[in-house]
């Protein structure tokens, strides 16, 4: 499967709005932060909530699923203007295609806020999952990890996803870790001056 | 939800509504795995809900515990899903060894779409097992899954088959009835 990585950019076809200091979609940032957060407290909860393994696998699952098609198919569209899919062409060959919209200079600190939420939300979880593959693997408590792994895929799948639509022109990813890594220490040490 | 305007890029989205869309393109499948006939849909626009969901329902089905019991069928239920995934994940890895010509994801959508006979029958299984038990019910159980069998390799053999070298054509379908042969006797065996 080939990886090439196409970068286009979409018009803001979006409609701008009123308030800018509320977030533009509110709806779209719950559903993004509630599968997620659902899916972690059920199978954190599960042994409270119902003796029955079948019925946590199942929700936990469902939960995760749904997490994972509206944020691939809907939150990353709207809060952040990135999307990513995958193209099958007429010989067979496969594309994944990365994109992300230009930025509209008047929804700034609204779109500010709802970024910062996906991408917080976008990276914790995995972690958090990470987590329980460990402690489930050394609490010897397997039939879990089967959960546990179906969890960090479709969450890491995700993650990845929009990194490379973010990274978007950088192919190179060791140049955009070190930009992105010099731009929080500025504004940390600015901040640290400041007080 | 507000819908952004899509741009014409993603010619996929042909309606603004992308849950409607889906679930048209897996019900879409659906049809293709129940009559098939050589066509690329199920090749060209893959997606892996089918799978889960009938994986789910295959695995829901197959548990053997009562309801009240502290190991309420876990381990099969597990089993199954487990023996689902890995199973398809190693059919593919190997196709894709033989020099196939088709991606990953693909194969793993065309071995789960092709599930659903093998689901129809295991309905069909339980509904006789409510009759009284005995070699007549043993023997249409039998007859079904046979048939349930058929069909699905027949079903993934219309989507798979081209995406081989002509030389290794069998040598790829062989995992494929080993796999379903596997699901067919799980389904068989199954008593309440």
């Amino acid at each position: 499967m080939t990886l090439p990585q196409g970068v286009g950019s979409l018009q803001d076809g979006q409609l701008s709005d009123a308030s800018s200091t509320s977030p533009a979609h509110p709806l779209a940032t719950f559903f993004h932060l509630f599968f997620r957060v659902s899916a972690i407290v059920t199978y954190v909860g599960c042994d409270w909530f119902s003796r029955s393994f079948v019925g946590c696998f199942v929700t936990v699952l469902l939960l995760l699923s749904f997490d994972f098609w509206s944020v691939k198919n809907v939150t990353g569209r709207l809060m952040v203007g990135l999307r990513w899919w995958n193209q099958v062409d007429e010989d067979g060959k496969s594309h994944w295609i990365f994109e992300a919209r230009k930025v509209s200079p008047n929804n700034i600190t609204a779109t500010e806020a709802e970024a910062r939420i996906f991408w917080l939300g976008l990276i914790i979880c995995p972690i958090i999952w990470i987590v329980f593959f460990f402690s489930t693997l050394f609490s010897l408590k397997l039939k879990w990890l089967a959960l546990v792994i179906a969890g960090i895929s479709l969450q890491a799948a995700n993650l990845y996803g929009y990194i490379l639509c973010k990274m978007g022109g950088e192919s190179d990813i060791s140049k955009a870790a070190a930009s992105f890594l010099s731009q929080t220490v500025f504004q940390t040490a600015y901040l640290q001056r400041q007080q | 939800m507000a819908e952004a305007a899509e741009s014409p890029g993603d010619p996929r989205t042909t309606s603004p509504r992308p849950l409607m869309r889906d679930l048209k393109a897996v019900g879409k499948k659906f049809m293709h795995v129940l009559y098939p006939r050589k066509s690329n849909t199920l090749l060209r626009d893959w997606d892996l809900w089918g799978p889960l969901v009938l994986c789910v329902t295959l695995a829901l089905m197959l548990q053997r515990g009562s309801a009240d019991n502290e190991n309420d069928g876990g381990p099969q239920f597990a089993e199954v899903f487990v023996i689902i995934w890995f199973g398809a994940v190693t059919i593919t890895l190997n196709s894709k060894l033989l020099g196939g010509n088709i991606s990953f994801f693909q194969s793993l959508c065309v071995l789960g779409y092709c599930i659903l006979p093998l689901t129809v029958a295991l309905l069909v299984c339980r509904l006789v097992l409510l009759a009284k038990p005995g070699p007549i019910n043993f023997i249409v159980r039998l007859f079904v899954v046979i048939v349930m069998f058929a069909w699905s390799i027949v079903a993934s053999t219309a989507f798979l088959a081209d995406s081989q070298p002509p030389n290794r054509k069998a040598l790829a379908i062989y995992p494929v009835f080993l796999f379903y042969f596997v699901i067919s006797w799980m389904i068989l065996t199954f008593a309440p």
